[in-house]
């Protein structure tokens, strides 16, 4: 392994983590707001789900090549359009892992607690905003986590049309038959998805203030049960 | 014209079905790679999850295990295998069978680990050994999961082997790579279709395996979960 | 303020007419299936009837908004349905910010009532998790009770807890109805907590119809049928009891010996009264034992009875404010076959026997005409 040649392309290492990063974080907020809303109308509309889970059993499926592939006549591989060729492919992959979540986190939230919220007078907007969405958070984020780093690593593969962050550094470390470039593509990717990880469970942490407290408290002396 | 209709242009030409270069024989060699892969995979991945699962050490390294086969780029892996090995054809199965491990791994555990501890226990009651509670009520349980876990790395393999025709790899991945470099849209098109059409396949017979495989009881269960 | 529904509803209810008084606690109870909680959950429109209508205060509740009628009216349910995502005191803060208090002026009304309902307000940031099932179901009260709604609901609050904790739980509604006065609609299985909690008690058939609507003690001294006895258990007749109270009883101070009586004298006296057993009571008048009258003979004359060997205790009811009940259940224990009457510092004021309390029972049954409507507290 050629640090040398690290240290000195570290800038360009970097615009290529930094594109990376680019094209991994828009298709997972995409997702996250598309998915949301899909979410929710399919535990509203509960026919809606089956065929919804269907669809991203199938995405899943999919290897993420041929679909790039399929979006080339509408965004093609140069020019302005060229990232939604990545974008959009990438937004479904994250649909697929985030709609589960966000359907299983609201079923989460404990029938009593969704009686009693109903029973005070809440709307089911407002339900769904103050007391269903905030208990689902934890669930989200674990397919967020999912989400985001197979995203981060996916955008490599898009270097094979020309349009791949990091794996720039794949193709053209196999050019040029150095393994040096291979090795800091790989170790680069690994680390930013993992520092995503990190952040995101920092940010569940920040969100869930109830879940930090420690178990239970013993009642205070003089104090009935 | 769009994908769909450049694919069916060059797969309804007759030549497209004949020979070496031809879809059958590629098909067999996809085939090919990615059982050897997912066998191998799974030989390694099965038993040690069930290990792992069934004592319950060693949780740690699952996660991080995890969180790693879903970061690792698979062209950066596929790519460097190649390098290293000087271009041997086995160095790159080696890299897909390292790609396939995770998924294996984490469900076979996650599948061992879910097992009602109470039937674990009654089992032990009857005066099972240990070996016979993994075999006759552990490793059912675990099925849903533990066949999850094996299509998810077949699926994965799919894909993988198709962007390793990138470095020379046979397979249906050869008219993407090939049709990029000679633009030839048709033929990536139907390459990729193709390629859909395999991993939908497997898909579907994993589902079919599902059937057999997993006593209907412990079927409608997970699916009701 | 008084609510009436005439009418039925989901198939669960069938042609249901039942007028609940203001200020007081009604208890809906009945076996599994009988439609209790359905009328409940009709009254803040969770269910909407079938047929016939539903009026608060002479509103018919199916022309008010579902959301606004819910703020006015307090629901406490068996798990509690506390916000496990918010801390105790923005749980009972909810309805107070919903209909627009501030959030500090919501805060402050929780801990009043955190006060209230006997939470230390030391809790007020921590989150339900952190709690015991006793303390959630309170958060729950105190939740129900923040906006101070006219009307509370409680669908089997005491349910999920066990049996010590239920009775404490049981005790402080008891506590707060006596201070608050609030029309509570209570939904029960347990025909004891009816009786306890319960002002008036609406037994319900299966199948959604009532079976009498009457206090508790009439309840249980004239059940309508034999649905309504079965309900009600084996021993209706020593439950009656409770409602009947202790000072009705005719004390004796005959067998009272203060400790520093001697042996010698304490003879004599027993000998003139005739009373086989002796009531040793300390200088403050709180009862130390019983001493039976053979014993006496073995001790030396000159030694007081502070000596004396007791037994076990005496068992005593307060004459106040206890019933017919304790007064029984006291005497069963006594080894001396009579139960110490005392006052609210616990000094002796008498004794009853089994003799009196007869008395006392025979003239309960013989009044059975006039009970004493509400007033009697289970004891």
């Amino acid at each position: 392994m050629d640090w040398g040649w690290v240290f000195g392309n570290i800038g360009e290492l970097a615009s290529l983590a930094a594109r990376n990063l680019y094209l991994a974080m828009i298709p997972v907020v995409l997702g996250l707001l598309i998915a949301v809303p899909l979410g929710v109308l399919s535990v509203r509309w509960g026919w809606v789900y089956p065929p919804v889970l269907s669809a991203t059993s199938v995405i899943y499926a999919i290897p993420s090549l041929a679909l790039f592939v399929f979006l080339i006549p509408f965004t093609g591989v140069v020019g302005t359009t060229r990232d939604l060729t990545l974008i959009i492919p990438l937004t479904l992959y994250t649909l697929a892992t985030l709609v589960p979540n966000v359907v299983d986190g609201l079923r989460s939230v404990p029938e009593p607690v969704r009686q009693s919220a109903t029973a005070m007078g809440f709307g089911g907007l407002r339900r769904l905003v103050r007391v269903e969405l905030p208990i689902a958070t934890p669930v989200v984020f674990a397919g967020l986590r999912v989400a985001t780093v197979a995203s981060i690593s996916l955008v490599s593969v898009g270097e094979l049309i020309g349009n791949g962050g990091l794996g720039f550094l794949f193709t053209d470390g196999e050019q040029r038959s150095f393994p040096t470039e291979i090795y800091a593509g790989i170790g680069l990717i690994v680390i930013l998805a993992l520092a995503a990880d990190l952040l995101l469970v920092l940010l569940r942490w920040l969100a869930t203030p109830w879940l930090r407290s420690g178990r239970r408290a013993a009642p205070t002396p003089g104090q009935t049960a | 014209m769009n994908a769909f209709q450049s694919a069916w242009a060059w797969l309804t030409q007759p030549q497209q079905w004949l020979g070496p270069d031809g879809i059958p024989a590629r098909l067999v060699q996809h085939l090919e790679y990615t059982g050897i892969a997912v066998a191998v995979a799974a030989l390694i991945a099965l038993p040690l999850g069930l290990l792992i699962g069934h004592t319950g050490r060693g949780s740690l390294v699952i996660v991080t295990l995890a969180n790693l086969g879903r970061a690792l780029p698979t062209l950066g892996l596929v790519v460097l295998a190649f390098l290293i090995s000087n271009g041997s054809p086995a160095a790159v199965l080696v890299a897909l069978v390292v790609l396939a491990i995770p998924p294996i791994l984490v469900d076979t555990y996650e599948g061992v680990r879910g097992v009602d501890p109470d039937v674990k226990d009654a089992a032990r009651g009857m005066g099972m050994t240990a070996g016979q509670t993994l075999l006759r009520a552990e490793i059912p349980m675990a099925m849903p999961l533990i066949l999850l876990g094996l299509r998810t790395a077949a699926i994965q393999i799919v894909a993988t082997a198709t962007i390793a025709a990138y470095i020379g790899l046979g397979g249906l991945g050869r008219y993407i790579i090939d049709g990029l470099s000679e633009d030839n849209y048709a033929m990536v098109a139907g390459g990729a279709v193709v390629v859909v059409a395999l991993a939908l396949a497997v898909q579907v017979v994993f589902a079919g395996i599902r059937r057999l495989a997993v006593p209907a009881g412990i079927r409608q269960q997970a699916q009701a979960s | 303020m008084t609510k009436r529904y005439p009418g039925s509803a989901a198939p669960a209810l069938n042609a249901l007419e039942l007028e609940i008084p203001d200020g007081q606690t009604m208890v809906l109870v009945g076996p599994s299936g009988c439609g209790k909680t359905t009328s409940l959950r009709m009254i803040n429109r969770m269910i909407d009837p079938t047929a016939g209508k539903i009026f608060l205060d002479d509103q018919d509740i199916q022309q008010v908004d579902p959301a606004k009628l819910r703020r006015g009216i307090g629901y406490v349910i068996q798990h509690a349905g506390l916000f496990p995502h918010r801390t105790i005191e923005d749980n009972i803060g909810t309805v107070p910010v919903l209909i627009g208090w501030g959030k500090q002026k919501a805060r402050r009304r929780a801990r009043e009532l955190m006060d209230l309902v006997g939470l230390d307000t030391d809790m007020a940031r921590r989150y339900p998790h952190q709690l015991s099932g006793g303390q959630q179901q309170r958060v729950g009260v105190a939740r129900a009770l923040a906006a101070d709604p006219p009307v509370l609901l409680m669908d089997e609050p005491f349910s999920a807890v066990d049996p010590i904790v239920r009775t404490s739980l049981q005790d402080e509604l008891l506590r707060l109805q006596a201070e608050l006065r609030k029309t509570v609609v209570f939904v029960t299985h347990d025909v004891e907590e009816a009786i306890k909690v319960g002002d008036r008690v609406a037994v319900f058939r299966p199948g959604g119809t009532l079976a009498q609507v009457d206090p508790p003690s009439r309840l249980l001294a004239r059940p309508l049928d034999d649905y309504v006895a079965g309900f009600l258990g084996f021993d209706r007749g020593i439950r009656r009891l409770s409602f009947f109270p202790a000072r009705t009883l005719q004390l004796d101070a005959d067998p009272l010996v203060p400790d520093r009586t001697t042996v010698a004298e304490a003879r004599t006296r027993a000998k003139e009264s005739g009373q086989p057993w002796l009531l040793v009571t300390d200088p403050q008048r709180l009862p130390r034992g019983w001493v039976p009258i053979a014993k006496l003979g073995e001790l030396p004359v000159t030694r007081t009875l502070a000596e004396a060997p007791f037994e076990a205790g005496a068992h005593t009811f307060r004459v106040a404010t206890d019933s017919l009940r304790a007064a029984l259940d006291a005497t069963i224990l006594s080894p001396s076959g009579q139960a110490a009457g005392v006052d609210e510092a616990g000094r002796v004021l008498g004794v009853t026997s089994y003799d009196q309390l007869l008395i006392a029972i025979r003239a309960m049954t013989a009044g059975a005409g006039h009970e004493p409507g509400g007033e009697g507290e289970p004891a």
